[in-house]
């Protein structure tokens, strides 16, 4: 085995596989067992002796399967991060920062040089990206292992080809359980956090994109794979739209700094929210008829040709709203789409074409989609399938575009939920700051023309 | 209490035969959802050689094919579908033991109806043993080892995992197995051959037709699907 493979990882090896492995190696046990307890040293969980048990009083750890499976037949094998770079990455991003994005990476880039745990906390559409490339330039040319991790797939998936834009020379490792390719030793790992698991204090500098993501968020192990995957006095930032309450708990325990971008890059606020009661309209929908307020709303939009999304939580509900709506308003053109349909891909590129006027969706559709100048209706916004950070990236959809930089973002529900409750709090959050930096730096705000 | 297979909570709702019969409860191990995707196979309709499901018990066409053995049948509990599937790759392959217990209800029932002289166990191959830590059949029936006595699997084969063979590959395989010593009492006894999967019905028919050799006056096979 090639002993860069094991640079800053931990795998799990049988003693079979680990014969021809290179000097230098350390093995570690891969489950600790106390009591009635057993704790995966790969994943941290901590399970149940009597579940977590194989014949011939072996245990193996069930939380983590996934990645290959953590069992006392195997150690994991481990050689300490030699940051062995021979070729370094340099940027040759040439964009430019607007002012108040160049602040914010200026502060990213001091959070990389103090080694700090920070949080940025950046509206939906800030250009969180670009304001990583002066901080990860540095770190890069000073030979530092860096990692950008994301619990979603799709978020690594679209990060990988504008960062290799952005920094050539070396290539670059991308991870992630989708279509696994051979790991490769690089300077610079693009990965799910999930495959964070596999590293031991390999980076001197771990990003960790959209926090708020499902799963990440509902899922306390993955912290544990940031702290592990990170070298003692890694720096560490988490960027999000919607941070969760742990993480802003994190803050106030001066745990994590915390810097804010709350303006968009078009220096306009977040659209707020519009909350309407309307404890009837499943039931009305049921009977096949709409809320005589949505009704007014919709029919003018067949008059304007405003372009809308509608969010349903349920995909059952899809067809039946998406067909009221074309029996109701025959010259609207839409479509209905969810997260598992296989023709989302081209229903999203109908929208995006302007060939129809609007979707009905249950899914906050991919990161870089953006449908300018859209307006959004939640449907049932109090139902729990809509979480707080879900409701702020929905009404992060509107609003993208220089040319309407508002627009209408109303949640109808049958009760105030918490949940909404604390995305319009955030919302207001954000706003409040966004209004500070606006009256105190006039050049940035860039009244709009008109 | 979580459904093993989905990880979503169960409801249970005792009824009140259970109530009023004094019966410890069992607890159910997978949710109504997930086990309505396993199809069980009728076997009054399956096929009377290797139990497969379909409309009527004659002998199916790959059955047909074999060298007649009146001596040995095989028969099947689920049919062999994406729930099977999902099902096998979870439990034998990502190696979760806990999974044992979605069919080791179904299966000891099985083994019990059959009332057999004696139970043999596909065994899996000593490598297999120190890796996956299980042998999968003997996980559903009781411990997960190989058992103690019966079959034992010969050092040569297996070189490349079965599900990794093309059928003729596995067609062409020689004896697989040899009689555990001290040998197992099988002479003149109906026994009843456990295996997980009756794919082309190659492995359970050598081992099947080893203990026959022996001095087996029958041999049934019982798998968990077909
Ligand atoms: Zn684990
Ligand atoms: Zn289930
Ligand atoms: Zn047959």
């Amino acid at each position: 085995m090639d002993k860069t493979q094991l640079y800053g990882r931990q795998l799990c090896l049988t003693p079979a596989q680990a014969g021809d492995c290179p000097v230098g190696v350390q093995q570690l046990p891969a489950l600790k067992i106390s009591g009635d307890w057993i704790n995966c040293q790969r994943c941290g969980a901590r399970l149940p002796r009597r579940d977590a048990q194989l014949p011939n009083d072996q245990y193996y750890c069930y939380a983590c399967l996934t990645l290959g499976r953590v069992s006392t037949l195997v150690s994991l094998y481990h050689i300490p991060e030699p940051n062995e770079f021979t070729q370094l990455l340099h940027c040759c991003w040439t964009g430019q920062l607007t002012p108040l994005q160049s602040a914010c990476a200026q502060r990213i880039q001091q959070a990389f040089e103090n080694r700090q745990r920070h949080l940025l906390w950046a509206v939906t559409g800030a250009g969180k990206t670009e304001m990583l490339f002066p901080g990860l330039a540095w770190a890069l040319a000073q030979g530092l292992r860096v990692a950008i991790a994301s619990p979603r797939v799709d978020v690594c998936l679209e990060l990988a080809p504008r960062l290799k834009a952005a920094f050539r020379g070396a290539p670059i490792a991308v991870l992630h359980g989708r279509d696994p390719e051979p790991y490769q030793y690089c300077q610079l790992t693009i990965c799910t956090t999930h495959q964070l698991l596999r590293f031991r204090q390999a980076f001197d500098v771990l990003i960790i994109d959209e926090v708020d993501a499902f799963p990440f968020a509902a899922n306390p192990r993955l912290y544990y794979a940031v702290e592990h995957a990170k070298k003692a006095n890694g720096a560490l930032l988490y960027l999000t739209a919607t941070p969760s309450r742990e993480l802003l708990r994190g803050v106030r325990r001066h745990q994590l700094t915390i810097s804010y971008l709350p303006l968009r890059f078009h220096q306009h606020l977040l659209p707020t929210m519009t909350v309407s009661l309307m404890p009837a309209w499943a039931h009305l929908l049921k009977k096949g008829r709409l809320p005589s307020r949505l009704r007014r709303r919709l029919a003018e939009y067949e008059r304007t040709g405003q372009r809308f999304l509608i969010f349903v939580p349920r995909v059952a509900q899809l067809a039946p709203v998406h067909d009221l709506l074309a029996r109701a308003f025959p010259q609207m053109k839409g479509l209905n789409v969810h997260a598992a349909d296989p023709q989302r891909l081209d229903k999203v590129q109908q929208m995006r074409d302007q060939r129809v006027q609007y979707l009905v969706t249950t899914t906050i559709l991919e990161r870089g989609v953006t449908l300018p100048g859209i307006d959004v209706i939640v449907l049932g916004a109090d139902d729990a399938t809509f979480s707080t950070a879900a409701l702020v990236q929905i009404a992060g959809r509107v609003g993208r575009s220089r040319e309407r930089p508002d627009g209408l973002v109303w949640l109808i529900a049958a009760n105030y939920a918490r949940t909404i409750k604390r995305a319009k709090r955030q919302i207001e959050q954000l706003n409040r700051k966004g209004r500070r930096i606006q009256r105190e730096v006039p050049t940035v705000s860039a009244p709009h023309p008109h | 209490m979580k459904c093993l297979l989905c990880q979503r909570p169960i409801r249970i709702k005792p009824s009140l035969d259970w109530l009023l019969s004094w019966r410890a409860f069992s607890r159910p191990i997978t949710c109504e959802a997930c086990w309505q995707k396993f199809t069980p196979i009728d076997r009054r309709t399956a096929c009377a050689g290797c139990g497969r499901a379909q409309p009527s018990p004659e002998l199916c066409r790959d059955c047909q094919r074999w060298p007649p053995e009146r001596r040995f049948h095989s028969v099947s509990l689920f049919a062999y579908n994406d729930a099977m599937q999902a099902y096998f790759q979870q439990y034998k392959f990502a190696g979760d033991y806990r999974l044992r217990r979605v069919f080791a209800e179904s299966m000891q029932t099985a083994v019990a109806q059959q009332a057999a002289d004696c139970v043999v166990v596909i065994p899996v191959t000593p490598a297999t043993l120190t890796t996956r830590g299980f042998n999968q059949v003997s996980g559903w029936l009781a411990d997960g080892t190989n058992p103690l006595c019966g079959l034992q699997t010969v050092a040569r084969t297996k070189a490349v995992p079965q599900s990794k063979k093309t059928r003729a590959q596995r067609l062409l395989l020689t004896q697989p197995f040899a009689l555990t010593r001290p040998a197992p009492r099988i002479y003149q006894q109906h026994v009843l051959l456990v295996d997980d999967i009756y794919t082309t019905g190659r492995t359970i028919r050598h081992a099947a037709s080893l203990l026959l050799e022996n001095g087996a006056k029958s041999v049934t096979g019982l798998t968990l699907a077909r």
